[in-house]
């Protein structure tokens, strides 16, 4: 067994990181505004990433995800191993770490943490931890975690948020009787050893966080970080208004700037518009059903989906959609995902081949269908509206269904569903999320498709417990290369995280796994 | 008179409303598509997890068991707990249906401001140009659509003139007035073009009656003559389409309170429906009734005082 | 009182409106210089010239074909999701003004249900169940629409039928029903014209409040709401995609409550 020897390295990374192009100043309260407000501060109960993208400021994992999504660096753990079967891990905590309370981060602490995550009654998220059998502290300060088979996502299974470190004793001292009961109470006032901590939340309204004086790690100037005294979220829904509080220097920053302005906040002198690379991913999933509701179904027939492909003029709708922000599609998964393959983008347009296939197909004359999008939504409304242009040209018929999301998601579920408009950003800094959810059928019947590939099927099982990275990037490559031509979808485009930022801002980063990162985020005076 | 004695026959006849609401609110949330756990769990939801937590909500329960658990926690005030934000409704509802009220109120005020003097000044000058100019300013503050009129508004009086805050709500009591100016003028606006449209054609209706003309020839005082008889009566059919707007705006101000980023109970409502939140839809809709049918109660009382034939 | 032959110049401006409006909305492809629904990408958020008088929007759609083809969804919206709510909203107030009592108090208590229940829940509702679209929102604004005449009436009726004219009837014999609609309604229906007009306009723009949520009109099928609703986030860069469509809709509105007091003026003028 050999530990990977890397903090020296990543603690370069730390200190030398994007923040240090000057010096960072303290102090100040920064005000971001978000679309929608959080819903429960809880790492293994919480569901969306309104929750997801913040949790880390507050609470953190062992292992961190690097800055740029691909890699991994220290957190609470400084150094790791893993066996050469690939079946234990071993981590040594970090010391000295304080919970924002002021007490300490202690061996029994980590153990319920991981127990807690991994237990199969608790939350959604604990697949990530799937493959641990038992966690034990072996001597002070180190964890080891016994797997029942070899995982290669396992690491950076534990730079996932679910696997965040809390409290045991004041958890268990909330009130009430069952963990879910006892997560409400905590939650409401949440106490981790992330470089912030709750100070009031005022729901829809505002969130107000505060340095948390115990924090672990110091900054660049040999102080303990973070830099901010405060990080307040104000919920401003509106972009418009967000976008017009940024403007008028009401608030420091906003989050999900609308792609029709990015071009014009480019242009604002007083404002970053910054565009960090995300995850995201957009595309249409369609129903390979061979009968819907007791009909044929043409979106079942190969011929017609490809033709669809190739029919979606993808440069255009990065034009006409995204304003050029977005690239068209390489793979099913984006560019930032590890062990992504595939190389230009996939069925460059081309409307003489839509037709031929088309012809070819078992529905020459062409049909009708419907696509279900989120009401209210520009971005759905503006990608379906250039496609019901687009594949008018080779006779398909396309209504616009704009329902809401839950009314959606039924249909999604029940797969009764023709089409729908598609999005995904990874949650872990791996390709193996996203496979399971698109092209592994046991999952979710690859995205409630029904489709289904034996080849696929196989070799990401293999995939999963394959400890060779070169074999394991040749698996992925070649389930990227059966998806991408015969699969349920039309891949569209990949798009940053749009984030527009005062000009006083410096040092905030959002990772490509969406994680809003204030750690090192300072203001000018 | 009887004033007391109408007044709690009134209340009494809240409960049957109420019932009515109670049990018609309960079934349309859940014929919407969808339900709570597969709207909070979203797309990526495994059946088995959203098995287990809509049997963790009581969900997989019988439909009457259901409806009892909910009666019961609406006859104890409490009204259950939030599914998506874990905390009681009744206490998200004391947080943000206040500040819809004080919207809705200071909208009225503006609205009653503008409406009522200016259909005195068109309908007294019919035909000419103050007529027609404040027809015309009205009717292009009709025409606009809230979010576009909201956000005018922000940028010429806050961003830009510095007057009001730009959206949000502020701390304190002063502050939150000072914040819900805009959004109230906003909502005031159209509801002032329909109230003064329909206030000017009242008061051209009863300056044309007989009894004003007879008024009129007994050498009455113009401006008496005004106070006590025209207005007086034209106000009668405004106070109730006034009565149902203010009821309309208490249960719908959802894209002014959207723009203006207050959390107010019309976002409460809608963000609660998109997330299948049964229990906070349920209670919010109860609360609502009640203080509707308190505005019906007041308008009705007031017009009654206008003219006690409308009460008899 | 002296009866005037000559229509009042509200009455005939508004009526010209709105002959003009149903003209277009009967022919947009008479008027319409493209097709409404067409991507030009050679010619995306243009702003307004020779070619393109009103500009083009983000797809490269010539906004000018866009307003003029609206003009049929949107006098649609006006007239449906208003007649029949104007209607049956007359017809039960005039009944329950008259018959007061019981029938009053249980009107008293449905109006409170009807407004009180989320619209919101409601249009969710029947979209989910029905689909989107127009017609569902007629259906759901039908629903809650004719509360606020009968409410209008039925006060104006309360106040008539005790007036000497009406007592009179009843000296003579005649019917409740023959009383109702013969005698008082005639004399108590300006305020619910007025309003009725109002509401027509009101309607246009409660598609655009329900296109900003994405429950009102269907893409790509151009309407005035949705179109300034499209046009949110080009208010700074390119201003014309949502003025035009806002511009047509004050044109009509103006339209519409001309014709409102003109019609009021003429019935008031026949008592």
């Amino acid at each position: 067994m050999k530990f990977l020897s890397i903090a020296a390295f990543t603690s370069a990374l730390i200190l030398g990181g994007h923040s240090a192009v000057s010096a960072q100043e303290r102090g100040g309260v920064m005000t971001y505004g978000r679309y929608t407000d959080c819903l429960f501060l809880d790492p293994v109960l919480n569901d969306a990433n309104v929750d997801i993208w913040i949790l880390t400021n507050i609470y953190e994992t062992l292992i961190n995800p690097t800055d740029d999504g691909l890699g991994l660096e220290p957190g609470l753990a400084t150094e790791w191993a893993l066996s050469d079967a690939g079946d234990v891990v071993t981590l040594k905590l970090r010391e000295g770490v304080k919970f924002s309370d002021g007490t300490a981060m202690t061996d029994d602490d980590v153990v319920w943490s991981l127990n807690r995550a991994k237990s199969p009654d608790n939350g959604i998220w604990n697949f990530m931890l799937a493959s641990v059998d038992t966690v034990t502290a072996t001597a002070p300060g180190t964890i080891e975690l016994k797997l029942k088979y070899p995982d290669p996502t396992i690491l950076s299974a534990l730079s996932v948020f679910n696997s965040a470190i809390m409290p045991k004793a004041t958890f268990e001292a909330s009130a009430g009787a069952t963990d879910a009961e006892k997560a409400q109470e905590f939650a409401k006032k949440p106490i981790g050893t992330g470089p912030f901590m709750l100070d009031s939340w005022d729901r829809g309204a505002s969130m107000k966080l505060l340095k948390n004086p115990n924090y672990w790690d110091n900054g660049a100037d040999g102080q303990p970080l973070p830099y901010l005294d405060g990080l307040t979220f104000e919920i401003i829904p509106d972009d418009a208004t967000r976008i017009l509080k940024l403007q008028s220097g009401d608030i420091d920053g906003a989050e999900f700037i609308p792609f029709a302005r990015v071009a014009e906040l480019k242009a604002d002198a007083n404002i970053k518009m910054e565009l960090f690379p995300g995850t995201r991913v957009w595309d249409i999933i369609i129903n390979v059903r061979p009968e819907l509701g007791g009909n044929p179904n043409p979106l079942s027939d190969e011929k017609v989906r490809q033709a669809m492909n190739y029919a979606a003029n993808k440069e255009a709708l990065v034009q006409v959609v995204t304003f050029g922000v977005g690239t068209p599609l390489s793979s099913f998964m984006s560019t930032t995902t590890p062990m992504h393959s595939g190389d230009g983008p996939l069925f460059p347009y081309d409307l003489e081949k839509a037709k031929a296939l088309m012809a070819e197909s078992g529905f020459p004359d062409g049909f009708k269908t419907s696509i279900l999008t989120i009401a209210g939504n520009q971005d759905d409304l503006g990608i379906t509206t250039a496609l019901q242009q687009m594949w008018a040209a080779i006779g398909i018929e396309l209504e616009i269904k704009q329902v809401d999301n839950a009314s959606r998601t039924e249909q999604y579920r029940a797969g009764t569903f023709d089409m729908r408009t598609g999005g995904w950003t990874n949650d872990i800094a791996d390709a193996s999320q996203i496979t399971s959810y698109f092209a592994y059928s046991p999952t979710i019947d690859a995205l409630h498709s029904g489709w289904k590939n034996a080849e696929v099927d196989e070799l990401f099982e293999a995939s999963q417990k394959e400890m060779d990275v070169a074999k394991r990037t040749a698996q992925f490559a070649r389930i990227q290369e059966i998806f991408n031509v015969s699969g349920p979808t039309i891949a569209l485009y990949e798009t940053p995280y749009p984030v527009a930022l005062g000009s006083k801002v410096n040092g905030f980063v959002q990772i490509p796994l969406g994680n809003n990162i204030f750690r090192e985020t300072w203001l000018a005076k | 008179m009887h004033l007391a004695s109408f007044i709690a026959r009134r209340l009494l006849q809240l409960i049957p409303t109420l019932l009515f609401i109670l049990i018609m609110v309960f079934a349309l949330v859940r014929l919407l598509p969808g339900d709570p756990a597969s709207a909070m769990l979203g797309d990526r939801a495994l059946d088995a997890d959203v098995a287990r937590i809509n049997k963790e909500l009581g969900l997989d329960q019988p439909i009457v068991v259901q409806f009892v658990v909910f009666a019961k926690s609406v006859a104890t005030g409490a009204l259950g707990n939030s599914i998506t934000l874990k905390v009681p409704v009744a206490e998200l509802i004391a947080t943000r249906l206040p500040i819809t009220i004080v919207l809705t109120l200071m909208a009225a005020l503006i609205a009653v401001l503008l409406a009522v003097p200016l259909a005195f000044v068109a309908a007294t000058r019919r035909g000419r140009m103050a007529d027609s100019a404040v027809r015309g300013a009205f009717q292009v503050g009709l025409s606009m659509p809230v979010f576009y009129l909201g956000l005018i508004l922000l940028t010429v009086f806050g961003a830009q003139l510095r007057w009001f805050p730009v959206g949000g709500y502020g701390d304190g009591f002063l502050d939150h007035l000072h914040h819900l100016f805009l959004p109230a003028l906003t909502l005031a606006l159209s509801l002032s073009a329909v109230l003064m449209r329909n206030l000017r054609a009242a008061i051209i209706e009863v300056i044309d009656a007989e009894y004003v003309q007879f008024a009129r020839a007994k050498g009455l005082p113009p401006g008496l003559i005004l106070l006590r008889h025209v207005l007086r009566n034209a106000l009668i059919s405004t106070v109730a389409l006034f009565g149902l707007s203010i009821g309309t705006l208490l249960s719908g101000a959802v894209i002014t309170e959207t723009v203006f980023a207050i959390p107010g109970a019309g976002r409460l409502m809608i963000d609660s429906i998109y997330a299948r939140d049964y229990p906070v839809v349920q209670g919010l809709t109860i609360a609502l009734a009640v203080l509707v049918s308190l505005t019906f109660l007041l308008t009705d009382l007031v017009q009654a005082w206008l003219d006690p034939r409308v009460a008899r | 009182m002296q009866a005037r032959t000559a229509l009042p110049l509200t009455l005939i401006i508004g009526g010209g409106i709105l002959l003009a409006s149903m003209i277009i909305g009967l022919f947009p492809t008479l008027f319409a210089p493209y097709d409404p629904n067409v991507f030009d990408y050679n010619a995306l958020l243009q702003a307004p010239t020779l070619a393109h008088p009103m500009g083009t929007d983000n797809f490269g759609r010539d906004v000018l074909s866009r307003v003029i083809h609206a003009y049929t969804v949107d006098m649609q919206i006006a007239i449906f999701a208003t007649v029949v709510p104007f209607i049956a909203g007359t017809i039960i107030g005039a009944l329950v003004g008259y018959a007061g009592g019981w029938a009053e108090a249980l009107f008293g208590r449905v109006v409170d249900a009807v407004i009180t229940f989320p619209f919101l829940v409601l249009v969710i509702a029947i979209v989910s169940v029905l689909g989107p679209g127009l017609v569902n929102m007629y259906i759901a604004v039908g629903i809650v629409g004719w509360v606020f005449y009968a409410r209008i009436i039925a006060t104006e009726i309360k106040v008539q039928k005790r007036l000497d004219y009406a007592a009179a009837g009843r000296a003579m014999g005649y019917t409740h029903l023959r009383i109702i609609f013969r005698h008082l309604l005639p004399n108590a229906i300006t305020p619910a014209i007025v309003y009725w007009m109002t509401d027509m306009a009101l309607a246009i723009l409660l598609g655009s409040s329900l296109g900003y949520l994405g429950l009102g009109a269907q893409p790509p099928t151009a309407e005035w709401g949705v179109q300034i609703a499209d046009g949110k986030n080009f208010m700074a860069t390119a201003w014309w995609i949502s003025v035009f469509p806002g511009l047509a809709i004050v044109v009509t509105g103006l339209g519409f409550s001309l014709t409102g007091d003109g019609l009021a003026e003429v019935l008031r003028t026949k008592r």
